[in-house]
């Protein structure tokens, strides 16, 4: 069977798919466990690992401070960068980050920024100081699906994250801050995604894994919000899907939605 | 977050920033000086976890070994490639390569995300520390990379330590031919005395530390590597104790590792 899937990997997954059923048992809807745990590195002001099956995903945020810009003098900076390095998978290289990884941190940087973290929240002294939080999506293990699992970690480390009193100082120009007084950041809305995937052009599944992602000609991210509007809709590959996929993918997106809701209460 | 460099590749923050003055109390030391309930010559608690990043659904986008290693709060992840056709194709003896980095919200000082030389250096360092535990001529035109992250770091000289472990576990769980297993184990000098096992705060004030790779079995010492200033006789000490706790480290590797196998 090993053989088989090393020797002939698109034909190993026909077998499955054309009985309706995937090569770990999961039906074409059915997401992976997933798991998260929130506060898991204390070197960082706020963190989180998310596990969808066997992805797992650390996000850590480390805030620190500057001078805000001067176009925007009352907010601060949120900087978004996820990571896959060769220690999560062979697909990955060394080195500078591949356009896979490029791509996920922007898109994630643009959800977050506009719509999640009220940036002026992050002010200290309008147009003098500011907080800056790095958040950083380390992958530690691929097995697909990185953007969900990116998704949820960075949501769940900005609940996690708890931002000391800062205090400016006008005569020194310096900030002091009391980790002894630290408070959560208040979120504009919480994003829930879930992915959809084409494979072989034919089969809709949900949660791809990485021997199914090799498979997929399309697929299609939808991110909803707390009241269950669609935040962003990103369907990617040039495999076609009709609307009406596109669709039954939103309202599917919405039992996900559920589950992920209560996971990060 | 970087400085006065844009990396393209990827988003960035400000051109400068800088962490706050912090306004915390030291946390009280215990009577022997440690800021845990540890005596001075005990290590953390290690916990190791081998084929931590072997997946069953992809077989062929795995590494050939893997392990997840804890030291308190230290957490280090390490993958091991090969052995896979080398770059130079035809050297008699096979090459080990390792490639180190903190993730950027390991360190609890700046760390940005180009690599520094710092990173660099411990690279070389892992490698020097594990190569010779490793039959490389076993493996000719071959090439055995390791790939450290640092998810959590507490204490440089004990993450180097405990890299250095990690990889060892990572190298057995691939099945590569060894020697020896490398067990490391940091020192430093508070005052006058050797304390074992330093977390960041405890190292930070700290004049000197020490650190020690031994092949127990072997009974060989791989590698040294001292920081600060020492009197020779306190060094020998040093790396004396040192020895000793490196030989209980490696019990509790093997423990694991045997644990792993069953």
């Amino acid at each position: 069977m090993q053989t088989f899937e090393r020797i002939h990997p698109v034909e190993f997954q026909r077998r499955f798919l054309a009985q309706e059923t995937r090569h770990d048992g999961r039906a074409f809807s059915q997401f992976r466990p997933t798991h998260i745990v929130k506060g898991t590195i204390s070197t960082a002001q706020g963190s989180a690992t998310v596990r969808i099956g066997n992805t797992t995903v650390v996000c850590g945020i480390k805030a620190e401070v500057c001078e805000p810009d001067v176009k925007t003098p009352d907010e601060g900076y949120l900087v978004t960068n996820v990571e896959l390095s060769p220690m999560c998978s062979a697909r990955f290289r060394a080195g500078a980050p591949s356009e896979e990884a490029q791509v996920a941190s922007e898109h994630i940087h643009r959800l977050f920024t506009k719509h999640v973290v009220n940036l002026s929240s992050l002010c200290i002294e309008s147009g003098r100081a500011a907080w800056v939080l790095a958040a950083d999506i380390v992958c530690l293990k691929y097995d697909g699906n990185i953007l969900d699992a990116a998704v949820v970690a960075l949501l769940a480390a900005l609940d996690d994250l708890r931002l000391p009193a800062a205090e400016f100082d006008s005569a020194s120009g310096a900030v002091s801050a009391d980790k002894t007084k630290a408070s959560g950041l208040a979120l504009r809305r919480r994003l829930f995604p879930a992915t959809f995937s084409l494979v072989d052009d034919a089969y809709l599944v949900a949660d791809a894994d990485d021997a199914e992602e090799q498979m997929v000609s399309a697929s299609v991210l939808v991110i909803l919000d707390d009241n269950g509007s669609v935040a962003n809709i990103w369907k990617r590959g040039a495999g076609a899907m009709s609307r009406q996929t596109i669709e039954s993918c939103v309202e599917r997106a919405g039992k996900r939605k559920e589950v992920l809701a209560r996971l990060l209460q | 977050m970087s400085a006065n460099i844009i990396d393209r590749r990827r988003i960035n923050g400000p051109q400068r920033s800088v962490e706050p003055l912090y306004t915390a109390e030291a946390p009280e030391p215990f009577a022997n000086g440690r800021v845990d309930s540890r005596a001075l010559d005990q290590v953390r608690p290690i916990f190791i976890k081998t084929g931590s990043l072997a997946t069953q659904t992809s077989a062929a986008a795995s590494p050939s070994g893997s392990a997840y290693y804890e030291q308190g709060k230290i957490r280090i992840s390490c993958a091991i490639y090969g052995p896979r056709q080398g770059r130079k194709s035809n050297t008699r003896m096979g090459v080990f390569d390792c490639d180190f980095k903190y993730a950027p919200f390991s360190c609890s000082w700046k760390k940005t995300h180009i690599k520094s030389p710092d990173e660099k250096e411990i690279a070389l360092i892992l490698e020097q520390a594990v190569a010779p535990a490793i039959r490389l001529e076993a493996y000719p035109k071959a090439s055995i990379d390791a790939f450290v992250t640092v998810i959590e770091s507490d204490g440089k000289a004990a993450t180097i330590s405990a890299a250095v472990n990690c990889i060892s576990a990572a190298l057995v769980d691939a099945g590569i031919e060894l020697y020896d297993s490398v067990a490391a184990c940091s020192m430093a000098l508070n005052g006058s005395q050797w304390v074992s096992d330093c977390t960041q705060i405890e190292e930070d004030a700290a004049s000197c530390s020490l650190l020690v790779a031994r092949m127990p079995s072997a009974d060989e010492v791989t590698y040294v590597l001292q920081h600060g200033k020492t009197a020779p006789e306190q060094t020998d000490q040093g790396i004396q104790t040192c020895i000793n706790s490196c030989t209980r480290v490696y019990a509790v590797i093997c423990r694991y590792l045997q644990a792993s196998m069953e």
